[in-house]
């Protein structure tokens, strides 16, 4: 039996479409048999991000309302034959959907895959609720920001209310060289407040945006360093101890040392 | 708080006793006074109405939550011992429980005071969007983060930090507390006195309360003294 993990944050535009798409491949990679799901009825673009927006014939919503088969709405991947995308409807809206519903649907892809990945919508209402209804366990993905982390604690405490067990957590869009001059948020300071356990940290990347448009994970990319950090966050889903990695900021000892000065002396 | 209103609390949740011989009009009167009066506690509450041997119709309930409703008060439960004010919350769609007659001691608990009475000793962290709201003093142990609330009748107390929003004395009681280990709320209110909490500042226990009309925060070191 598969594990259902649903990915949520509360705030829009903080990277839970693109971190599903990087878990699922790097997932598939490291040779599990991967379904995500995209939860964002209406709203859909996991599709978009794995370069899979052609080959759609059915959706979610097709499946719960029985004019599909699961199986003749699964996508494969392009690259990875294990991977595959459950894509939802994009002329319907949330309510098209129970959290019932979602839950049957998670039970028979748990059945048939390794790691369900769930994208769940941004916000607190139906969507975010049927996203986590099947769930076994929950990621929240913030950025270092003060409105994310907000709306990351919000959702901790949906999550524990909808007795999920305690959600881990996904930092994303570190600028560590913004950190080490004290003008963003550490990742102590955003564990610090939400108290759950950290699962990744995905550096800020170019590499992201030029992947996410060309329809192709980040963790195909060597060269990437938030697709590094992915298949990092892959192999401490799959159990493996991976230990978290100094960040490189870019920057020579020297500007780091008058970067140091500089924070004295304010 | 009032003689004909009494509002009681616990784990379970906020209950609000009505008097069950007084004239309907005085109730409702009441109860609008102390829902005006002490909005900061009662905003955003929910609650079991106690309304003891009162037998109450249909119209006599819509009207008490039509006013509680306005006040953005929602029971969430009615508890009776007449069983036409059972059936009244049933068609209101609320939950509707037997009651025994009010055991004697009941009318005696109105006194002391919530601010004097009871307690709630609360372990866990209060996270944004979760509100916890007690009629007698509040003791959390562990921390507010910001967008969480602490809503009290009485003093509040805090073993961990406070950085969301805090309201002892909610019920009017000016002499309420408040103390944390690390005092850093987005806003303090003390009965009806508010203030905000100025950028920097210690990191040590601190104690807020009333003096002269205005909420002063002073070390835990020289207010013990």
């Amino acid at each position: 039996m598969g594990r259902v993990i649903t990915i949520t944050s509360g705030k829009g535009g903080v990277g839970k479409t693109t971190t599903t798409a990087n878990l699922g491949t790097a997932l598939a990679m490291q040779g599990g048999r991967v379904a995500v799901v995209d939860a964002d009825i209406g709203l859909r673009n996991l599709d978009v991000v794995m370069g899979l927006e052609n080959r759609i014939v059915y959706d979610l919503v097709d499946v719960v309302e029985g004019r599909a088969r699961l199986r003749q709405a699964l996508i494969k991947d392009k690259r990875l034959p294990e991977l595959c995308l459950l894509p939802a409807a994009q002329t319907r809206d949330k309510d098209a959907v129970s959290p019932e519903q979602m839950t049957e649907l998670t039970n028979q892809l748990r059945a048939e895959f390794d790691y369900v990945l769930v994208d769940s919508p941004a916000g607190i209402e139906g969507g975010f609720r049927n996203a986590i209804a099947g769930a076994d366990q929950v990621i929240i993905v913030t950025t270092p920001e003060v409105s994310a982390v907000r709306d990351a604690d919000r959702i901790v405490g949906l999550v524990e209310a909808a007795e999920k067990g305690p959600p881990s957590l996904i930092v994303n869009r570190l600028k560590p060289r913004l950190v080490s001059r004290g003008e963003m948020l550490s990742v102590d300071d955003v564990l610090d407040l939400l108290a759950i356990t950290l699962i990744g940290i995905v550096p800020d990347d170019e590499t992201i945006v030029t992947a996410t448009n060309r329809g192709e994970a980040a963790v195909y990319d060597p060269q990437s360093q938030a697709g590094r950090a992915f298949v990092h966050i892959a192999r401490r889903l799959n159990g493996e101890e991976v230990p978290f990695p100094a960040l490189q900021d870019g920057q020579g000892m020297l500007e780091r040392l008058f970067g140091m000065f500089g924070r004295r002396r304010s | 708080m009032s003689d004909l209103i009494s509002i009681k609390g616990g784990r379970d949740g906020l209950r609000m006793r009505l008097d069950d011989t007084a004239d309907w009009d005085r109730l409702i009167a009441q109860l609008q006074e102390q829902l005006t009066r002490n909005r900061g506690f009662f905003s955003g509450a929910r609650l079991t109405l106690e309304v003891g041997e009162r037998a109450m119709s249909e119209e006599q309930l819509a009207e008490m939550l039509t006013l509680m409703q306005k006040h953005g008060v929602e029971a969430e439960a009615l508890s009776a011992s007449a069983r036409e004010s059972r059936s009244a919350a049933r068609a209101a769609g609320l939950t509707a429980r037997p009651l025994p007659r009010y055991p004697e001691p009941a009318r005696e608990s109105r006194e002391p005071p919530a601010h004097e009475g009871d307690a709630l000793l609360v372990a866990r962290t209060v996270r944004s969007g979760q509100v916890l709201r007690h009629s007698g003093h509040l003791t959390l142990i562990g921390d507010v983060n910001p967008g969480g609330e602490l809503i009290a009748g009485g003093s509040v107390v805090v073993w961990g930090r406070l950085r969301g929003l805090v309201h002892a004395g909610a019920l009017g009681n000016a002499e309420a507390l408040v103390c944390a280990l690390e005092l850093r709320p987005t806003q303090l209110r003390i009965a009806d006195q508010i203030a905000t909490t100025p950028r920097g500042g210690p990191h040590t226990p601190e104690v807020a309360r009333i003096e002269d009309g205005q909420i002063v925060v002073e070390p835990w070191e020289s207010f013990k003294r």
